[in-house]
């Protein structure tokens, strides 16, 4: 791919978008022409030289930027932030970045390889956002008006300081209590309590201040969210510990610093998944193309890819991504789809064909109707389906999102026990038993638990060879029934290699496949090579679609063409030259793993688009429970859908079969791109390490449903004990770290129970 | 035991030197993006 497009049959390409050139000229458009010129002009004429993908066309800019909000900062510089579209390789980021910076009243031009999120900062009095975007959509990239990044917050800084503070008053706090216990010197006392409130005072003033913020907006608009309550118990807690170092009595502080910092490592946690799931819809969104040349009445015109919709018809060149799902009218060529299906072999494509938004144009040129077009595409749709699968509260979250309101509850016990007491026996024990019960009730199971076993979970599937994108995919591949395996690259090998053939045919064949990047090509020569055949060059190869692979080697006109099932024919003319038998075997440790699979109470079925018979037979050699041969990606993804199951594939062809299974696990390919429809990856050319993540999901789900229990068993004593006046608050302070330890425990128990799970598999 | 009343604030005040920078790096942006500066550093002229 490091070859630039060219127009096809000696034409002059365009410099900048490799377009043919029409007539007399240099540019194929006047756009090319000024954004060459643009490049020239700022110096960067070195783009042309190392970009790997030709630039797209220039095409007028759209969008909304004069509602886009251009912070202005003390110095009056403006910062304002967009994203562009369309970036395709490393140095398009590179130009861009540059482009900008050399524009006049930019200071400073960031713009993320990963996203295109971009951050400008200019000099309003010079420039615009507006006209630097013109200037970006000059070169032929997409710029689009973003919301305006959350600003750096204190968020961070202040879980640092928390986790800080709340460290060390531990360790005081610890010293205390066992003080109270062996005796401990009154200097030392005062020492450690004054030091307590010292370290609790940053956490109460600047770590909680989200929370007494968030109060506070809450009630100015008369509604009680979550942070009221939490306001309210660090309020409680903290006036409490105040009132008591100032009497000389124990403050418990150290439950404090708990509380609060384990609210604020929820909040880090739910920002970062809400920013993720953010940024993989804009990956997808920008590796599409921005334009698309659209046929009408009287010749082509160039629209932005967006406005495509049902039954438009564009014309692609050799080169370009497809702007739209469509079917293809009239041309043939090769597509690699390797956005979509992870597939980075070429597929030939010909009249009648399905293509889909991202997929590049390898060679030829095509004609297409369009089906879906703007965000309709299964490219977009697949960038919607992200966004919605990271923000949507599933399992681990809510657990997550239990913990805000298990304090609200505390504290609503708390007081109802605090003002009962202060009733019958006065203030102050009142005010004893109701910190106790703040103090002793341990939101940790809900706070920590949750992503402590998720990532004892994870860390302990990854040694084993799966790497899963995050805890949600763990908790649903320990609760499926079913397990879907793909054949070709799954459960075998996926590199056919030739079973038969005579040397002959053998080389002759090799000759044909030799410039192709074919699994069966690469089966030939590496075949020919293994035989130490001199394989002849070949003249005028060319690939049908459908048909096979036709050329002239030493004079001889040959075609090689599917054979029936496992096997390729050697053709000259219309008689068979010989025949070439293909297989490919079966994993090593495929009969195990089934076997495993099988004892761990899972349905287990074969998918494969080969033909049912080869796919029963390996099916049935391995031991799967049902073997379907024949589907369509389609009707693999269909099927997963039905059944409910978890899938494993290759990753080659099988992008909707991954998208649509509950989990989908895609075998090493090492496309990159596979992953962006897997939930994970299995990183061994072996099914075993599947084996171990079904184990390892299990025990992450057992672990969690234990701690749930410990929790709840916990905290109803704890708290009815302390709402019961039998728990004074020094007890509550002991009792609180102690049983975080136990649930800190269960959650570490998760590789343990995982290796008990996979040796009961194991006996036969 | 003397020593305690040194060492305990000695050991928070070390503590809280490393607080203090981990907070000045989480302001000036060091953890607002994690993903870009390896790619970056592949770039030859930067």
């Amino acid at each position: 791919m490091s070859t630039l497009p060219t127009a096809d049959r000696g034409e002059l390409a365009c410099p900048h978008c490799g377009d043919a050139v029409p007539e007399a000229g240099l540019f194929c458009c006047h756009g090319c022409e000024l954004a060459y010129a643009m490049v020239q002009d700022a110096g960067l004429a070195d783009y042309y030289a190392r970009r790997e993908v030709s630039a797209p066309r220039p095409v007028p800019l759209t969008g909304a930027w004069d509602a886009v909000t251009v912070r202005v900062r003390d110095d009056g510089q403006a910062e304002a932030s967009l994203c562009v579209d369309g970036l395709r390789c490393s140095s398009c980021t590179w130009v861009v970045e540059h482009l900008l910076e050399r524009t006049e009243g930019v200071s400073e031009a960031r713009v993320s390889y990963a996203t295109g999120r971009t951050r400008v900062v200019f000099d309003p009095a010079t420039t615009s956002l507006h006209g630097l975007a013109e200037r970006i959509a000059g070169l032929g990239y997409a710029p689009r008006p973003v919301d305006a990044p959350e600003g750096r917050d204190e968020l961070l800084s202040r879980l640092g300081i928390a986790a800080f503070c709340t460290a060390n008053l531990m360790l005081l706090s610890a010293s205390l209590y066992v003080g109270w216990f062996d005796g401990m010197e009154v200097r030392f006392q005062t020492l450690f309590r004054w030091g307590s409130l010292a370290l609790a005072t940053p956490i109460a003033l600047y770590a909680a201040a989200p929370f007494f913020q968030g109060a506070w907006q809450g009630l100015r608009a008369r509604t009680i969210g979550m942070d009221v309550p939490i306001a309210l118990a660090v309020a409680v807690l903290y006036g409490h510990g105040v009132a008591q170092t100032l009497r000389g009595a124990e403050g418990y502080l150290d439950s404090l610093g708990m509380l609060v910092t384990l609210l604020l490592v929820g909040r880090v946690l739910e920002r970062r998944g809400r920013r993720a799931a953010a940024e993989a819809s804009a990956a997808i969104a920008s590796a599409l193309p921005t334009s698309a040349r659209r046929r009408t009445a009287t010749g082509v015109e160039e629209v932005p890819a967006s406005e495509l919709s049902r039954g438009d018809v564009i014309e692609v060149g050799s080169g370009q991504e497809l702007p739209a799902d469509g079917r293809v009218l009239q041309g043939e060529g090769q597509v690699q789809m390797s956005l979509l299906t992870g597939e980075s072999a070429p597929v030939a494509v010909g009249q009648g064909a399905e293509v889909v938004a991202g997929a590049l144009l390898l060679d030829g040129s095509l004609i297409v109707t369009v089906d879906r077009g703007g965000d309709e595409t299964v490219a977009m749709q697949m960038a919607e389906a992200v966004r919605d699968a990271t923000t949507r509260p599933v399992p681990p979250d809510r657990i997550e999102a239990m913990a805000p309101w298990f304090t609200g509850v505390t504290v609503g016990l708390a007081g109802l026990a605090g003002l009962g007491w202060g009733l019958t026996a006065g203030l102050e024990a009142g005010l004893q038993v109701a910190v106790a019960t703040l103090v002793v009730a341990c939101p940790c199971a809900l706070g920590l638990s949750g992503p402590l076993s998720m990532a004892a979970g994870l860390g302990a599937v990854a040694r084993r060879g799966v790497l899963l994108r995050d805890g949600r995919q763990l908790l649903a591949l320990g609760e499926v029934e079913r397990l879907a395996l793909d054949k070709t690259g799954t459960v075998t090998v996926g590199q056919p290699a030739v079973r038969g053939g005579s040397d002959e045919v053998v080389r002759l064949a090799a000759a044909l496949e030799r410039s192709s990047h074919h699994p069966v090509a690469l089966a030939l020569l590496a075949e020919a090579r293994l035989r130490g055949l001199v394989v002849p060059l070949a003249h005028d190869v060319r690939e049908v679609a459908g048909v096979g692979i036709e050329g002239v080697v030493e004079g001889r006109a040959l075609r090689l063409r599917q054979g029936g099932p496992g096997a390729v024919v050697l053709e000259e003319g219309a008689t068979s030259v010989g025949l070439i038998r293909l297989g490919d075997a079966p994993r090593e440790d495929a009969r195990a793993a089934v076997a495993m699979l099988q004892r761990a109470g899972l349905q287990l079925t074969l998918l494969s688009g080969d033909h049912t018979s080869v796919t029963e037979a390996i099916g049935g050699w391995v031991g799967v429970d049902e073997a379907l041969g024949g589907l369509h990606p389609d009707d693999k993804a269909a099927w997963l859908q039905a059944h409910d199951a978890a899938f494993v594939g290759d990753g080659l062809n099988d992008g909707p079969a991954l998208a649509s299974a509950r989990v989908g696990l895609s075998m090493h390919t090492g496309v990159t791109s596979s992953l962006l429809l897997a939930d994970g990856v299995v990183t061994q050319p072996a099914l075993r390490p599947v084996v171990a993540a079904i184990a390892g999901a299990r025990a992450t789900a057992d672990a969690l449903r234990s701690n749930t229990r410990r929790a709840l068993l916990y905290n109803t004593v704890a708290i009815g004990a302390a709402m019961a006046g039998l728990v004074n608050p020094l007890v509550a302070a002991v009792l609180m770290p102690l049983s975080s330890a136990w649930i800190i425990a269960g959650a570490l128990s998760v590789p343990r129970r995982m290796e008990r799970l996979e040796a009961s598999w194991t006996s036969s | 035991m003397d020593i305690v009343v040194i060492l305990v604030p000695v050991a928070v005040g070390l503590g809280g030197v490393f607080a203090w920078l981990f907070v000045r790096a989480a302001r000036s942006g060091q953890f607002d993006d994690l993903d870009d500066p390896p790619l970056r550093m592949l770039q030859d002229d930067e």
